[in-house]
């Protein structure tokens, strides 16, 4: 019980410098709603941690795992069409929405990773993509979904901790934190556990983690379900406040790209990846977007973008962290 | 019998276009191992080089081809040297995040010239003819179009398969190193399938502007239903990439006349069967 708790919310396996710069960030967080006042800072903040919430759960499969997933948003999806559908349809409490949206994600990455695995590199991304977009296209064709039109979400008075509904962004703010919290502590046990050594021993060398006797397609297929189940819990967040959902604002192609992109920037199997792609892309996005889009100035912010991930690419394939790692250690030297 | 067969004809018209759309995306592969998501990018370049010529230029869109094929060399030797280049050492990973990036700069580098509104080429020979051929009725443009890809797939089957050039590419596919040590320009190479893979997706794109809208976003839907096609035929194989597009095409036409939403999801099940139960593709190895 006491290695478990130790295993959730330690980092002792990682240097000072990294828990003293994790502190750091954890009080900024919490006190950030205090400091910055304008609406539009706290939904930036708001944004930052539901993306670097969803790069929390691909990190899993992309960074820890090595599998290239371009089909992330149809967990998202997922996620917010089961709190949508259910709270208007039965008007169920958030938090019991909240499971049955993990667990059909699960299942369904579940179901389509027994076929999947057994192709690599860019046929499974590419599959990944395919699969993605197909849900994407029966989400907009069925009727039950509420089609292209999308699901509106009954608004509520008064702050609501049963629907998850307020008035002010800071009840948000705390409860996505929360929400990353949760998600963070999960994967920071799921790095040191069995399992996850397992995964990256296979996205290490696959053939050297066979020897070993690991199952290398069962580890793949687990680990593929257990990130799906962590992209529908952002997706619930998505629906109760965004309040209005369709397929085009929770599984659209560029939202798969964007977190795979977050944890690619950060850098793609390291804890905190995430946290700093998500911290360099969502600013970047928001504010870009938000003056570009003033000025009437269509595409530059995902210009620049792509020029970021084409530089990533072809200099630092590792993200910020992969530099931040080697100016440490040729400082050590 | 009459929707069937011209269902069939019109099937197969389009899947001519989707052959040389897949052609690019297979030779590269084949010569080098790296999947161009931007191949659909490409093809919106073609497009709107037939767009502005026809319409800012009295010039009709079939004088634009060449135009189109010429940019869409240039457009893949300068993404190959410039980029494709630096990340075929790196891991795949950085690969596919590689040419992504390229697709997405394209893609948002035409929404800021072009807006995202839908265009469409509305002058020239073909454009809105129909030929009739006792009860079945064609538009021109696709009759057309579907010739000059079976003249251009041919005129890359031969450059490929009978001059020395040609083997020379071949043998970088089959093992790069062993082609450098036999003296083999093996970068040149790479940059000539890029070149190639460019200029006849561009080439393509040009002629489907004839009767399809032209949007900036308009590529990764080509891209996916070359993926579809490449996989289909055999990730490499050439003549592979010609029959699956048009088995491609008829898929997408009959399919689309039943459930036209979910037209694309039949291509995309597609790709993941072939994917899945048969790796090589129809003519892979």
């Amino acid at each position: 019980m006491r290695q478990l708790f130790i295993d959730i919310f330690f980092f002792g396996d990682r240097p000072h410098f990294e828990r003293i710069g994790f502190l750091i960030f954890i009080i900024i967080v919490l006190v950030f709603p205090w400091m910055v006042t304008s609406a539009y800072g706290r939904a930036v903040m708001i944004k930052f941690l539901l993306f670097a919430l969803f790069g929390l759960g691909w990190n899993l499969i992309g960074g820890y795992g090595g599998q290239v997933d371009l089909g992330q948003a149809k967990n998202v999806g997922f996620g917010a069409y089961a709190t949508a559908l259910m709270m208007v349809w039965w008007k169920t409490p958030f938090w019991i929405t909240v499971i049955p949206g993990i667990v059909i994600a699960a299942a369904e990455s579940f179901a389509v990773a027994y076929p999947m695995f057994r192709l690599k590199g860019h046929y499974f991304a590419i599959a990944t993509l395919c699969v993605a977009l197909v849900w994407k296209e029966l989400f907009i064709f069925w009727d039950w979904t509420g089609g292209a039109r999308g699901v509106e979400i009954p608004i509520r008075s008064g702050a609501d901790f049963v629907y998850m509904q307020f008035n002010s962004p800071i009840y948000y703010h705390y409860f996505i934190l929360f929400l990353f919290l949760l998600q963070f502590f999960f994967v920071n046990w799921f790095r040191k556990s069995k399992l996850g050594y397992e995964v990256q021993a296979v996205r290490d060398n696959e053939d050297a983690a066979a020897s070993l006797g690991i199952n290398v397609y069962r580890t793949k297929v687990i680990n593929y379900t257990i990130a799906g189940g962590l992209g529908a819990l952002g997706g619930s967040f998505m629906a109760v406040y965004y309040l209005y959902i369709d397929p085009d604002a929770v599984m659209p192609l560029d939202l798969s790209i964007l977190i795979a992109m977050t944890v690619m920037v950060g850098g793609a199997g390291s804890i905190w990846g995430p946290i700093i792609g998500a911290a360099i892309l969502i600013p970047l996005d928001m504010y870009l977007g938000a003056w570009l889009g003033a000025q009437k100035r269509l595409g530059i912010d995902f210009m620049i973008y792509a020029m970021i991930m084409m530089v990533i690419a072809a200099k630092e394939p590792k993200g910020v962290w992969g530099i931040i790692e080697r100016v440490r250690k040729k400082g050590a030297r | 019998m009459e929707l069937a067969v011209q269902l069939i004809v019109y099937g197969i018209l389009m899947g001519l276009v989707f052959s040389l759309i897949a052609l690019g995306l297979s030779l590269i592969f084949g010569v080098m191992n790296i999947v161009n998501f931007a191949h659909g990018e490409f093809m919106m370049v073609g497009m709107y080089i037939a767009y502005l010529l026809s319409t800012f230029l009295p010039l009709d869109p079939l004088l634009s081809l060449p135009f189109a094929a010429g940019a869409g060399y240039l457009l893949g030797v300068v993404s190959y040297r410039l980029l494709i280049h630096h990340i075929l050492r790196g891991p795949m990973v950085a690969q596919l995040f590689g040419t992504f990036g390229l697709m997405l700069f394209l893609r948002y580098l035409a929404m800021y010239i072009f807006t995202p509104d839908v265009r469409s080429v509305k002058q020239g020979i073909l454009v809105g003819k129909t030929l009739s051929m006792g009860w079945i009725n064609v538009d021109a443009s696709k009759v057309f179009s579907a010739g000059v890809c079976v003249l251009a797939f041919a005129a890359v089957y031969w450059m490929i398969y009978r001059t020395k050039l040609g083997r020379a590419l071949r043998a970088t596919s089959i093992d790069s190193e062993a082609a450098k040590y036999m003296g083999i320009d093996t970068k040149g190479m790479n940059a000539l399938a890029w070149g190639i893979g460019g200029a006849t997706v561009a080439l393509a794109g040009a002629l489907l502007a004839h009767f399809y809208y032209v949007t900036p976003t308009v590529g990764m839907l080509f891209t996916l239903i070359a993926f579809a096609t490449v996989a289909l035929g055999g990730f490499g194989s050439i003549v592979g990439a010609f029959i699956a597009g048009v088995l491609i095409g008829l898929i997408m036409v009959v399919s689309g006349q039943f459930v036209s939403e979910l037209k694309f999801s039949f291509i995309y099940i597609v790709y993941f069967l072939v994917v899945v139960f048969r790796p090589r593709g129809l003519f892979g190895w």
